[in-house]
């Protein structure tokens, strides 16, 4: 399974990095929005997970144009530390999958993923 | 089944705009919602039964018995047919239906023969899902069993409401806290800008009642007086009820000599006592000389209780006492008790006098006096001790007011630390650098007393000239002074002339954040003016055994980090590097952007910044850094987020020293 993670704060991506691939999936980190929609766009990933605030492009513009633009359903999660309600219901009215509030939790995170890849499979 | 009759409501998008506000999808199982399917499942007499919710391309079950799985694609759900109606759907037999003989559920799946469905319609009219009946065999509900399906699936929209009133109180409470916090910290500035004046005016009062007067200005000169100690009395109580209130009064563990304490508090207020009076301290003969805890809330605590006994007693006794009631290994339990044959109080007052501006009668206030603050902060002084504070009573008979600490026994060690913190500080030389006459008056008296050595400096410069001419122990030193104001002054001290002489600070603002700013430059302490000798001298001799205390420190929990490094001790080294390398250049570039007030950069870096020290579990600096972002979001920097700024700085400098240390 192969997932691209994009997150600016370099302390948080590696360290889901780390442990998403002490899980056994391969993961592609991008600390640039717009290289990390470059990356979708070139290369077939089962799941995208996408922080909010990033340099280049959002995390929100990133799940726009995946489902607009190139018209595929991979599953998007979207995380972010905004405590704001309406960030979620954005989240999801753009078609992102889950919406998971920071501090990540790993199990939790875990538990997502392998919810959305089993729907999918 | 033809596909190009998809049923869709009509109001679809409407529809799915209704279930997303609930945030009911994919969420964790509830007792509630499994509660109502069981009900389904007794009442109609079925091996399957659920609460399920239908987005625009799945049934998602919340609760299901029989089904096993916890989503199925919309096409293949009955239940898309259920929320088109707004009644129930009840086929007795699907074999006999000709929407579903051929559905690949009837004839294989879940083997479907009887169907019920009431769709789960929300206030505003929208079927968001359904709660279902379903056999294996044909099956005809009776009016009862209808009934019964209707009312839980009323009640299952209930909870849903209820479920999102919640998240909505929620969000609203914290609104509100904010709210306190704010006002709180109003309170405690206004406080102190009001202190700084009154200050002046105590002062300059009693140097007027020294001058030469006739007796009718000694008296207007008195009364001035005795309204400026109330005034100030007021102040403190409303400063210590907002330090309450906001979190920020910490209640101390130091090692103190209890006995002495008691001894000291009884001296005190004897002074005061008249003749008609019998005023009594009764000691616990098995009672600890040296206990750890905090002397002056539990100072404050005792004359507050025993002020107010002699106040409203005007003959018989007053009685202190203390008793040692339990004694473990290392902890003693200690009752303390305030009782007087004074007026007492009326039995339906008793809950009341601990609230703020209540005393037991409204004519009480103009009897005696008082702020109707000193109960109220009494009570949570104590409750902040982790105990509980009560009173007993009789009208015309006394009151008695008691209490149980649980102080910490002192090792060996630290009772070796409290004598010689007692007994060898010497004759020390002690540098005073202040611009207020009135003050240099006050501190040389002080000092004095204590046995010391000082000299003055009007401002820093002078108070740099001296050092580097004489050897001193200790500097005093006041903030606010013309020429180099106590902040340059140290960072001088500090930087320019490699000393490390102990430097206490002095000064009437004690802002919020500001001796979070002391410690910054350099200071080893702080005391608040007006100060009171008995802090001056604890300060004194704190930063004189500075090497004997165990410095207060910051745990770092790496709980979060480990379960990412899941066991790797090399990659987990790897993030505190990388953390000790990124923070503090983020802090300064974030302190740029804060100090040009770059709304937008402050915004982005705080945001980032936020979740580099969730990584570490520092709560205090990602409250910090929220508090900052908020506000650089609105575009206007309040003095919060400056002093936020400044615990920031504190604390990223604290745990990056930490982290270095590993």
């Amino acid at each position: 399974m192969r997932i691209i993670l994009s997150e600016d704060n370099d302390i948080l991506r590696k360290s889901l990095s780390f442990f998403l691939e002490s899980k056994g999936f391969t993961v592609d980190q991008f600390s640039d929005g717009k290289e990390a929609l470059d990356a979708i766009e070139t290369n077939n990933y089962d799941l995208i997970l996408t922080d909010i605030n990033m340099p280049g492009i959002s995390g929100m513009e990133i799940t726009q144009y995946v489902r607009e633009t190139i018209g595929s359903d991979v599953p998007i999660i979207i995380f972010t530390s905004s405590g704001v309600e309406q960030t979620e219901l954005d989240s999801f009215d753009l078609g992102a999958n889950e919406f998971i509030a920071k501090p990540v939790s790993p199990a939790v995170l875990l538990v997502r993923i392998n919810k959305l890849l089993k729907t999918r499979a | 089944m033809d596909h190009t009759e998809e049923p869709i409501p009509h109001n679809e998008l409407a529809r799915l705009a209704a279930l997303k506000r609930y945030n009911i999808l994919d969420s964790l199982p509830d007792h509630a919602f499994d509660d109502a399917t069981k009900l389904v499942s007794y009442i109609c007499g079925v091996p399957i039964a659920h609460i399920s919710f239908i987005d625009e391309s799945r049934q998602w079950f919340k609760s299901e018995i029989g089904i096993g799985v916890s989503e199925v694609p919309r096409e293949i759900s009955f239940c898309r047919y259920t929320i088109m109606d707004s009644h129930m759907v009840e086929i007795p037999d699907t074999h006999l239906n000709d929407r579903f003989k051929d559905d690949p559920n009837v004839v294989g799946g879940f083997k479907v023969r009887f169907y019920a469905g009431v769709p789960l319609t929300t206030p505003d009219g929208y079927n968001i899902g359904t709660i279902c009946a379903i056999d294996h065999v044909c099956k005809d509900l009776n009016e009862n069993q209808r009934n019964a399906l209707s009312i839980v699936a009323k009640h299952v929209i209930n909870q849903l409401e209820l479920r999102t009133k919640n998240i909505e109180l929620d969000a609203q409470k914290k609104i509100a806290e904010r709210a306190v916090f704010a006002k709180d910290s109003f309170l405690a500035n206004m406080s102190h800008e009001i202190r700084t004046p009154l200050n002046a005016v105590i002062g300059f009062t009693d140097l007027l009642a020294q001058t030469k007067l006739d007796p009718v200005q000694q008296d207007y000169i008195s009364s001035v007086q005795i309204a400026g100690e109330n005034l100030l009395l007021i102040i403190n109580d409303i400063l210590d009820l907002s330090k309450i209130e906001s979190g920020n009064l910490v209640i101390e563990a130091q090692p103190f000599n209890l006995k002495k304490t008691l001894k000291h508090i009884y001296k005190l207020l004897k002074v005061k006592v008249p003749k008609e009076i019998e005023f009594n301290l009764f000691l616990d003969a098995d009672m600890p000389d040296i206990v750890i805890g905090d002397q002056g809330r539990l100072n404050q605590i005792l004359v507050n209780l025993t002020g107010n006994a002699l106040k409203f007693t005007e003959e018989g006794e007053v009685t202190v006492s203390v008793k040692l009631v339990d004694e473990t290994d290392d902890h003693y339990s200690l009752r303390f008790s305030v009782k007087d044959t004074g007026i007492g109080i009326p039995e339906d007052k008793l809950v009341t006098i601990f609230e703020r501006f209540k005393q037991a009668e409204e004519s009480t206030t103009r009897r005696f006096g008082g702020t109707g603050l000193g109960l109220n902060i009494v009570k949570q002084l104590v409750e902040l001790h982790g105990s509980e504070i009560q009173v007993k009573s009789k009208q015309n008979r006394g009151s008695e007011f008691f209490f149980v600490f649980h102080y910490k026994k002192v090792t060996q060690d630290e009772i070796a630390v409290e004598l010689i913190s007692e007994n060898k500080l010497g004759k020390l030389k002690i540098l005073l650098c202040e611009d207020n006459f009135l003050n240099q008056k006050l501190v040389r008296s002080v000092i004095q007393n204590f046995g010391f050595e000082l000299d003055i400096a009007e401002h820093g410069e002078a108070g740099i000239e001296l050092l580097s001419k004489n050897k001193y122990d200790l500097v005093l030193m006041d903030l606010q002074m013309p020429v180099k104001d106590g902040y340059q002054t140290t960072e001088y001290i500090r930087n320019e002339m490699n000393l490390s002489i102990p430097i206490i600070a002095m000064t009437a603002h004690s802002l919020v954040g500001e001796q979070e700013r002391c410690f910054d430059v350099g200071m080893d302490g702080y005391v608040p003016k007006p100060f009171k000798q008995a802090v001056l001298l604890k300060a004194i001799k704190t930063v004189m055994n500075k090497d004997l205390h165990a410095v207060k420190k910051r745990k770092i929990d790496f709980s979060y980090l480990d379960e990412m490094a899941f066991g790797d001790p090399a990659f987990k080294k790897e993030m505190i590097t990388l953390f000790i390398e990124k923070i503090p250049a983020e802090f300064e570039q974030l302190e740029e952007a804060f100090n040009s007030e770059s709304y937008d950069k402050v915004k982005k870096l705080s945001h980032n910044m936020k979740s580099s020290v969730g990584m570490f579990m520092l709560a205090d600096l990602s409250h910090s850094l929220s508090i900052i972002e908020e506000e650089a979001t609105m575009g206007h920097f309040t003095s919060e987020a400056g002093n936020q700024m400044n615990l920031l700085k504190c604390g990223v400098n604290e745990v990056v020293k930490i982290l270095n240390e590993l």
